[in-house]
């Protein structure tokens, strides 16, 4: 019988969720030595897009997708993915919501371009040149690049059939998803692969797993202002900790070191607009009115790794 | 056919709504572009009810509750407002109107207050136009 | 003038693309590396405390 064959492309990402992968170390020998890897571009294999475009479609079992989709070329390769492949799964918090890079929906592309080529300091560009998608260079040679748009998730753009969230997903819920993924005992279509349970159920420093009761935060602070009393709740010392609405199958890694959650786990199960759910526990477990107002940047926090799959998708005024 | 705005008003049953229905009793009118939703507690609403609101159409959101101290759940209201000011926080600085949401308290008692709170969050959102994000922001 | 496209370059983080520009005769007259991706952290960091930029930029490559 033939080994189930495994696509990986990324698109808007950072590589991390590749690497993730490649973490699993002993493990992925098991995996590894069960898959058939067809595709996985740019990171790991020297394989070109005209290689995954010349398979036959329906060929390849599971595809895995990091990163957001941010340009044409992107937008393409993943449209080229879903043919490709019969299961497809959005890797990643990038994938499955956005993802950090997602936070460019706060500005138009004149803006970023503007910034990051011409108005800087550093930049030594007198002609205020931007990057165009067509040039010719010395009037004979003809250079393209993709067209760039608002990032958007992996489901804006193709259907997905599951999600994982994390930045990047923890090695072992990686590990534990292949295991699911090989067996083929997973969710319905369309459904998150996790445990299903908020870093909170799995933090060791949740005073309700200690037999006591959740207290409200009477002030907020920034990290910068203090350290977490070891072993206490860093939302209830005012450290806005976004661990009560995001998914815990990292094992409540950043609280455990002492750093607030800042929910690249995804939503916990039931919740679409990640931002807004979160905007509402905060917000709950405030002692006052005033303490709202003091929130540094809330935008950047609530929505740091999910904009693009927020009820709107990007900042609509710029 | 001319404009006409759709507002949709969520209310506590306890406070708010009864005090509908008393502007209702006493012959207070307020406008027909008002669509009232009743909930147990203004502490019910959550932000997703809004933008969910302001997404499908919704020219305006008001919010209706008790006043401090005369929550029947006690702490209901202290939420509601916490998490009403984040959320509007968060939502102005992404583009959207400030005026098109607001939330006040008005009691049962306050049927006269109801019919002109409506009447002048009416006014505001003729003035404001129609809600540019239905259907999204695409 | 005869084109070849090497679209990805491959087993690093990034997108790139190398044109090479063939004259008539089959040789190499031109070859040219696009950097085919942009993020944008210059413009969307600035508001952010400066305490959670170090935990943001991780993310532009995560090699």
């Amino acid at each position: 019988m033939s080994k189930p064959k495994l696509a990986y492309y990324l698109a808007g990402g950072c590589g991390g969720c590749d690497i993730a992968v490649v973490d699993l170390a002993e493990a992925l020998v098991d995996v590894a030595l069960q898959l058939d890897i067809v595709f996985w571009a740019p990171t790991v294999l020297d394989a070109k897009y005209k290689d995954l475009e010349a398979m036959p479609d329906g060929s390849i079992d599971v595809g895995l997708v990091s990163g957001n989709v941010r340009n044409s070329e992107h937008e393409h390769i993943v449209k080229v993915m879903r043919q490709k492949c019969k299961v497809l799964i959005a890797f990643g918090i990038c994938a499955a919501c956005g993802g950090i890079k997602g936070l460019v929906n706060l500005h138009t592309t004149e803006q970023l371009l503007d910034k990051a080529y011409i108005n800087t300091f550093s930049t030594d560009n007198p002609e205020k040149v931007p990057p165009q998608t067509t040039v010719v260079v010395d009037g004979k040679y003809e250079l393209t690049l993709p067209t760039l748009m608002d990032a958007r998730p992996l489901d804006q753009v193709v259907k997905v059939d599951y999600y994982i969230g994390g930045c990047p997903p923890y090695h072992e819920h990686i590990g534990k998803a292949f295991m699911a993924l090989l067996s083929g005992q997973l969710p319905p279509s369309g459904s998150w692969i996790t445990m299903g349970k908020a870093v909170c159920e799995v933090c060791d420093r949740n005073p309700v797993l200690q037999g006591k009761s959740k207290k409200f935060a009477t002030t907020v602070k920034r990290t910068i202002e203090g350290t977490p009393t070891e072993g206490a709740c860093i939302l209830e010392e005012g450290y806005l900790c976004l661990g009560p609405v995001t998914q815990g199958d990292c094992g409540a890694k950043c609280p455990s070191a002492n750093v607030p959650c800042r929910g690249c786990g995804g939503p916990i199960p039931g919740v679409k607009d990640f931002g807004l759910r979160a905007i509402s526990a905060i917000a709950s477990m405030l002692d006052n009115e005033e303490l709202v107002e003091q929130i540094p940047d809330p935008v950047h926090l609530f929505y740091r790794y999910a904009l693009p799959s927020s009820f709107l998708g990007k900042r609509i005024k710029r | 056919m001319a404009w006409e705005p759709k507002i949709i008003v969520i209310a506590c049953q306890w406070c708010t709504y009864a005090g509908a229905d008393l502007a209702g009793s006493l012959r207070y009118s307020y406008p027909p572009t008002v669509h009232i939703v009743r909930v147990p507690c203004s502490g019910r609403v959550e932000p997703e009810f809004i933008a969910e609101a302001l997404i499908r159409g919704a020219d305006g959101v008001f919010i209706g509750g008790c006043h401090f101290g005369d929550c029947h759940y006690k702490e209901g209201n202290y939420k509601s407002i916490r998490r009403f000011n984040l959320f509007k926080r968060v939502a102005t600085e992404l583009g959207v109107e400030p005026d098109r949401i607001q939330l006040e308290w008005i009691s049962g008692s306050e049927g006269k207050k109801f019919a002109e709170s409506m009447t002048a969050f009416d006014a505001k959102i003729r003035e404001l136009g129609p809600n540019p994000l239905k259907g999204g922001a695409q | 003038m005869k084109k070849i496209e090497i679209n990805p370059m491959t087993r690093l983080e990034g997108h790139g693309k190398i044109t090479i520009f063939l004259d008539e005769q089959g040789n190499v007259e031109n070859a040219f590396m696009q950097v085919v991706e942009f993020m944008g952290y210059e413009k969307f960091l600035i508001g952010m405390p400066i305490e959670e930029v170090p935990r943001t930029v991780t993310t532009i490559c995560g090699v």
